[in-house]
């Protein structure tokens, strides 16, 4: 393989574990302060592409289509936490504690149905964000790499900063921790414990909101495309480790990258190879690379 | 004198009865995936689109019998098309069943439909032996009015050996992908050609940069693409700078790919076609489907065999009067006249062919300038 050629799959690599990385996010934020994943956190991504689709199609300019997607995905990700989860801890042990396995997939499911209803079930590109054609592409050398790659790659390392500030630096940050920590005694520290998981969620459903928006001109959006999405961060954030930020990058870029490779060498099977070297890793170490045991305090 | 008038009476509903049975209404069963997979709907909803069309022209003709269709969606799925089509038999006593997209689901049920003696067209399914599984059986109740694959590759290779020193395909690890994939290695071998590089795609991918690199280094002048998602081989050709011609299944005249690809990306791309739109007569079809369906009309091609299918299947009930499979089935073989938008000619059938369309009736379409019309070469 000439080195053009390994330059140029390790940034498409790059660029499509980016996109790994942001729908892992999601993943992980809600997991940590609730213990609960969103099984449809693709397809939050998906409804995300379709809503940008549509508005920049009708002509919306692109900062006010990502501001509306945002505010919707805001409002979607209240839904979900108010119709998929509250309920559940209400019922508490009667539901058996997995309940939300199937309630966050039904609401998935449910949002499948309704965008295949508006806008019908074939296959759609978004129009280009950042041009005219569809054909921007930045030439690094003799690599060529989609604006929207770039664009992704950037809001993905920003996106990362951001959480570890989120976390680490900012009340916020201590409340998620103290309620992942433990609920009651965190409420009794004055933290607002409903407030904070309603906010995991909307920060999650944004996350899916951004990602949907930047993917929709680099893939095929379909409604069915989520599910990919959901399985393939679900094996990078345990690469990463459910616990870690950084973890999630890394396990995303690795897992893109790792991707391309195989799929020049044998791409056949290409897919399968990455998603085998992810049982393998889990059987060695079970918390991923970058988890540790103590992360998961309760 | 009471006797008398209860035999008018009787004679009378008898009168009746006979004058409803002359009245009766034909259910016409069709089976088509209008949900699931993107590329799979594009085919059905097309095809059903000519297909109502036909059901429209015909009834305008105020014809002895009426024909209603019983429309099932199999969601591209081999156990649904099964139990949808013993639906269609055992409640709905349908005579005759059109369908559907996936060749997979009608070579489940064709057996099915041939054991309990009741014809069936397929379409728009391509698989070459849907109906040469059939035709020796005294008498083969399956027929077909789609493309068939075999006769669309063989087209496709003619040309490629012709215009081209290097070829290379893309096509995906479904059945489809790697049956036609063997169809078209062996296609090539009896030509004296060998494939530059063979790349293959699982069905659920976002990106062919890794598959097209290796066409690019192999020096594939024609990239042949039976991949589900006709879209995939042109994403990475700006960022590698490579513009090879692509050639492939008949998917890849949908307007929809078009849009999705954009009108650039397309331009000069080949497949398999049965309608040419020079042609007035398709013409005169293409415009009325865009003033019947608007933008949710997209497909010419599609809804054009869908449209003929229509026509034979409702002139051969027409013929028959009634809800008689096993005479169906023979006034199929033998409908002459009739007049198709597509390739398909003036007498599809005979018994030892069930194809509306044969070799000869396919040929090469290309994009050209936002249309597709036939290849010359």
């Amino acid at each position: 393989m000439s080195f053009t050629n390994a330059l140029q799959l390790l940034i498409s690599g790059i660029a499509v574990g980016a996109i790994y990385t942001l729908t892992a996010k999601g993943l992980f934020i809600a997991h940590l302060a609730t213990h609960r994943l969103n099984f449809g956190q693709g397809d939050f991504l998906m409804v995300g592409a379709y809503l940008s689709l549509g508005l920049l199609l009708a002509g919306v300019p692109a900062p006010l289509v990502l501001l509306a997607v945002l505010a919707a995905m805001a409002i979607l990700g209240w839904g979900l936490e108010r119709v998929a989860i509250r309920p559940l801890d209400r019922a508490g042990d009667q539901t058996g504690g997995y309940a939300w396995v199937l309630t966050t997939a039904g609401c998935a499911l449910i949002l499948q149905n309704v965008v295949e209803l508006v806008w019908g079930k074939s296959a759609q590109y978004a129009p280009p964000i950042f041009s005219a054609t569809r054909n921007n592409v930045v030439r690094i050398g003799e690599v060529g790499i989609f604006v929207e790659e770039l664009a992704i790659i950037l809001v993905a390392f920003l996106a990362v900063t951001a959480f570890y500030v989120f976390l680490f630096r900012t009340r916020w940050g201590k409340a998620i921790y103290a309620v992942a920590f433990n609920p009651e005694a965190a409420a009794l520290l004055g933290v607002n414990v409903k407030g904070t998981v309603i906010l995991v969620f909307v920060l999650a459903s944004m996350l899916a909101g951004i990602s949907g928006f930047l993917v929709g001109p680099l893939v095929s959006v379909q409604p069915h495309m989520g599910l990919v999405f959901t399985i393939k961060a679900f094996a990078v954030a345990s690469i990463g480790g459910f616990s870690n930020p950084l973890g999630l990058l890394a396990g995303g870029l690795l897992f893109g990258i790792a991707e391309a490779y195989s799929n020049y060498f044998d791409s056949a099977f290409g897919d399968l190879y990455p998603l085998i070297a992810v049982l393998i890793l889990l059987a060695f170490r079970p918390t991923g690379l970058f988890g540790t045991r103590a992360a998961d305090v309760r | 004198m009471k006797r008398a008038r209860s035999l008018a009476l009787a004679a009378a509903i008898a009168a009746f009865c006979t004058s409803a049975l002359a009245q009766e209404t034909v259910k016409v069963g069709v089976v088509q995936g209008l949900s699931g997979p993107p590329a799979i709907t594009d085919f059905g909803e097309s095809y059903l689109q000519g297909l109502k069309l036909a059901l429209k022209d015909h009834l305008a003709k105020s014809p002895k019998t009426k024909i209603e269709l019983v429309v099932y969606d199999d969601e591209a799925n081999p156990q649904r098309a099964v139990s949808v089509v013993q639906r269609l038999v055992q409640n709905d006593r349908v005579p005759v069943v059109v369908g559907t997209v996936s060749s997979g689901n009608v070579l489940a049920f064709a057996p099915i439909l041939q054991r309990a003696g009741i014809p069936l067209v397929a379409g728009p399914s391509i698989a070459t032996p849907i109906t040469t599984q059939f035709i020796d059986q005294k008498p083969s109740y399956i027929f077909r009015c789609s493309m068939v694959e075999k006769f669309q590759i063989e087209a496709i290779l003619d040309w490629g050996v012709k215009t081209f020193k290097k070829i290379g395909l893309v096509h995906s690890t479904t059945g489809y992908g790697s049956v036609t994939a063997k169809e078209v290695e062996a296609g090539l071998k009896a030509r004296g050609r060998e494939l530059v590089a063979t790349e293959a795609a699982a069905p659920g991918v976002n990106d062919l940069t890794p598959q097209m690199i290796k066409m690019r280094d192999a020096g594939a002048e024609l990239v042949l693409n039976f991949h589900e998602s006709f879209e995939l081989v042109y994403r990475p050709m700006a960022r590698l700078d490579y513009r090879p011609v692509i050639a492939g299944n008949w998917g890849l005249s949908s307007l929809k790919v078009e849009q999705i690809v954009g009108r650039e990306a397309i331009e000069g791309t080949v497949m398999g076609q049965a309608l040419d739109l020079a042609d007035p007569k398709a013409k005169a079809f293409d415009d009325r489907m865009r003033k019947e369906y608007g933008s949710d009309y997209r497909w010419p091609v599609l809804a054009a065999l869908g449209y003929d299918t229509g026509q034979v299947v409702f002139a051969a009930v027409e013929k028959v009067g009634k809800s008689d499979p096993k005479a169906i089935r023979d006034a199929l073989e033998a409908i002459d006249g009739i007049a198709a938008i597509s390739a398909t000619p003036a007498k599809p059938f005979s018994p030892t062919d069930h194809e509306c369309l044969d070799k000869e009736h396919v040929f090469l379409g290309v994009w050209k300038g936002g249309q597709v019309v036939r290849l010359k070469y």
